[in-house]
């Protein structure tokens, strides 16, 4: 399942895959135009230091090979293959562009993406259309770019000028006239913090994208321009976002582009073969690169061809219908258990609550000082001197825990040390409190700190059965883990928002005043509904949201 | 029709074993370098394959295995691609090279007959053994596959004196040279586990690293299925 990327997002490559050998996909048409598509490597300054790091139609390959063109396939109009760890040092940032040849606009162009693809399988997607775009003749689609590890922004900037723009832009150098170029440089180099956040940055304050005269080397500080439809979603200070994974993935801002899966597939890639769709320039017809990829194109009625990863040049074996050579090479990253298992090794601690990956959390519990209770059974692993108790509700809280059912088993872990949580592969999100309050089911409560408060809430409401529901809402300053079944959704909290009662898990219990967010139940909330199933209305001031899972209970 | 499906062809082969996607393993068999994989854990092949379920060789080796109902293991042989996957369990692949590995039985796919095994059991925690804590010790030259319910996080457990704690239930595999130690919450409040009332943790010491997964599920899907 791809991760749907919209305009600005970003996310480390590792959280999308742990591989590093990826291949990226652009799919962008319009009919009657062509293409050219193109990654920059780029060097700390964003500068184009070094021009053999230019891959284009004219130098499909880096020296050694880290970054190779691979032509049209699997309905991609262009791909790479990208060996993030043989990047040289010095490359820093590589930006995928796509210019268009000939007359033309980026408004015309039809729904395109751009994705990433490891192992066989998509992990990332960032589709466009048109509409985002103007008059303006080149795009710059996304970033590949190491800030202590690599990284992918969705970038999504138009662009005015051509491709000797847009490498003028970069700091290379078109014919004899680099010098221009120079002085925009630190113009482009003081944008760079915009890139700097993990989670989506809050997005740059939209300027509106003057069309410049071409002529000059004009250098628009990438991350400005767009008129970015900052979505209030991602400006308001919900409180989930402190500890939100880097991506916030599943923070959907409203989306402009519509699903390219809908769309018919576009024609051009498919009809013609190997060819690029840009006119030949001299000295394409080369071709040193890619030896299998073009003897099939890709597409309809073929057996798919497997995206990129083409040649691997010790093993230059095509897969199929040959002997099946068994390579008994290392693997890249080294043999042996500890290279194996590499990518799966304990995140640096530094913080109280640690996110080890999706599914697992650690808690470093010298670090505050206080107990965490965890719900019973969580702990998977420990380290150090921890202390596991009963935790019991008391009297009154087993009263009440077993009249609403929202009841713990909880224990208490003290002590000295780093325990790690996790419950039946289930996705954790570690929410911060900061005075604020969230209402939780008691089942999606995996782990607090015992600093925070507790109670039962009853939510009131005609036809719910057994005549009310409950929640509990946690106050305080602290931790809380929510565990959800699959990747959760978060809305907003808006005049209509819905939510099945089976599926909503936590909901901000108002940032400001203790209840303003107010539940409602309804039945027949939807025509057609038997009354069943109770659905929850949520209102309150922005700023609030309900989280909810793909998962009935 | 297939645009998007055709993402997920098979990448060319480069190595013996290789993930496809995070829950497939990717097989390339060649006559006289067979493999033994888990019964019921092939989800497709290509090419000319043979498996022979509980082979000679291998219920020599595995007689203790499970109380003497054989090993739950296949040879498979030939020439050609195997896919193999346990239930949309994560895979993680190892190239052994030298080293060695000690799995749970329930977290073990597949690996190279030539490679040197053994089945025993857990020193120490064989009163546990409800659910078989059998583990299989493999070393040598060449790959063996793991699964693990979610992705594993891989522990090292520094060396010294501390020792690292694991729920036996998402334990996945260990360094051999490790020590192993049965550990019981004696305290009659402690209450971890399960909620079957019993507080057991598996202790480690010593140089090497702990692999675990981020679930306390550990029943072996393979096998319930039969």
């Amino acid at each position: 399942m791809p991760r749907e990327f919209q305009r600005g997002h970003k996310a480390r490559i590792s959280d999308l895959t742990a591989g590093t050998d990826l291949y990226v996909g652009v799919q962008i048409t319009a009919p009657g135009l062509t293409f050219d598509i193109s990654c920059f490597g780029l060097d700390a300054d964003e500068r184009l230091s070094d021009d053999r790091y230019f891959i284009f139609f004219n130098q499909p390959k880096s020296p050694e090979e880290s970054i190779q063109l691979l032509g049209a396939q699997a309905g991609d109009t262009e791909s790479f293959r990208i060996t993030l760890d043989r990047i040289p040092q010095q490359i820093q940032k590589l930006s995928f562009t796509a210019t268009l040849d000939g007359a033309g606009q980026m408004s015309q162009i039809s729904p395109g993406y751009l994705r990433i693809v490891a192992g066989g399988e998509e992990v990332a997607r960032y589709a466009f259309n048109g509409s985002e775009f103007s008059s303006e003749r080149a795009v710059m689609l996304g970033d590949f770019y190491l800030k202590d590890v690599w990284r992918f922004a969705a970038v999504g900037q138009g662009f005015d000028g051509g491709l000797d723009a847009l490498l003028k832009n970069f700091g290379g150098e078109v014919g004899g006239e680099g010098a221009p170029a120079a002085p925009q440089q630190p113009q482009a180099g003081a944008a760079t913090p915009g890139f700097a956040p993990p989670a989506f940055g809050a997005p740059s304050a939209p300027a509106p994208a003057q069309p410049q005269p071409a002529a000059q080397g004009f250098a628009p500080p990438p991350g400005a321009t767009p008129p970015a439809p900052a979505p209030s979603v991602h400006a308001a200070p919900t409180i989930i976002a402190p500890l939100t994974p880097p991506g916030g993935g599943h923070v959907p801002p409203p989306a402009p582009a519509p699903a390219p899966y809908g769309q018919p597939p576009q024609p051009q890639p498919y009809g013609q073969g190997p060819a690029p769709t840009a006119p030949m320039p001299p000295g394409y017809g080369q071709q040193p690169q890619a030896p299998q990829a073009p003897q099939a194109p890709p597409g309809y009625g073929q057996p798919p061809q497997p995206p990129g990863y083409g040649q691997q040049p010790p093993f230059g074996q095509v897969p199929g219908q040959q002997a099946y050579g068994v390579p008994q090479g290392a693997p890249q990253g080294g043999a042996g258990v500890a290279a194996a298992l590499q990518q799966f090794k304990e995140t640096p601690t530094g913080q109280r609550w640690t996110q080890q990956n999706r599914k697992l959390v650690r808690v470093d519990l010298g670090m505050g000082g206080q107990p965490v209770l965890a719900r019973q059974g969580s702990m998977v692993l420990y380290q150090g001197k921890v202390d596991f108790s009963y935790k019991g509700a008391g009297f009154a809280g087993r009263i009440v825990g077993n009249a609403t059912g929202q009841e713990m088993q909880l224990m208490r872990c003290t002590g000295q040390g780093q325990v790690f949580l996790a419950e039946n592969s289930t996705m954790l999100h570690p929410i911060e409190l900061q005075g604020d309050g969230i209402c939780v089911s008691a089942e999606n409560v995996l782990a607090f700190d015992e600093s925070l408060q507790y109670e039962v809430r009853r939510i009131e409401g005609h036809g719910i059965p057994g005549g009310a529901l409950f929640t509990m809402q946690f106050t305080g300053t602290g931790t809380i883990v929510v565990k959800t079944h699959g990747t959760p959704v978060v809305l907003p909290v808006t005049p209509t928002t819905f939510a099945d009662c089976n599926a909503v898990v936590a909901w901000s219990s108002a940032a400001q005043v203790v209840v303003s967010s107010q539940v409602r139940m309804r039945r027949n909330a939807y025509p057609g509904d038997t009354g069943e199933s109770v659905n929850l209305q949520f209102r309150g001031a922005p700023g609030n949201f309900i989280v909810v899972q793909p998962y009935e209970v | 029709m297939n645009q998007p499906l055709a993402g997920y062809a098979p990448a060319p082969v480069t190595a013996r074993m290789e993930n496809h996607g995070n829950h497939m393993l990717k097989v390339a068999l060649q006559t006289g370098n067979d493999l033994l994989a888990r019964v019921g854990s092939m989800v497709a092949y290509e090419g000319f394959v043979q498996y022979e379920p509980n082979p000679p060789a291998v219920r020599q080796i595995a007689r203790d295995w499970m109380t003497g109902e054989g090993a739950p293991l296949m040879k498979c042989s030939g020439d050609g691609l195997l896919y193999l996957a346990d239930y949309g369990a994560n895979v993680v692949v190892i190239n052994l090279n030298g080293d060695g590995i000690s799995v749970n039985a329930t977290n073990l796919l597949a690996f190279d007959a030539h490679l040197t095994w053994g089945v025993e059991r857990v020193k120490g925690l064989a009163k546990f053994a409800g659910q078989g804590l059998w583990n299989t010790k493999i070393s040598g030259q060449g790959w063996v596959a793991l699964t693990s319910r979610g992705k594993p996080i891989v522990v090292d457990c520094g060396g010294g004196e501390d020792e690292t704690y694991v729920d036996p239930d998402a334990l996945v595999a260990w360094s051999p040279n490790l020590k192993v130690k049965g550990k019981r919450s004696f305290k009659a409040q402690s209450l971890i586990g399960r909620g079957s009332g019993e507080a057991y943790q598996m202790a480690f010491s010593g140089q090497g690293i702990v692999v675990v997964q981020p679930s306390e599920d550990s029943t072996d899907r393979l096998r319930v299925r039969g």
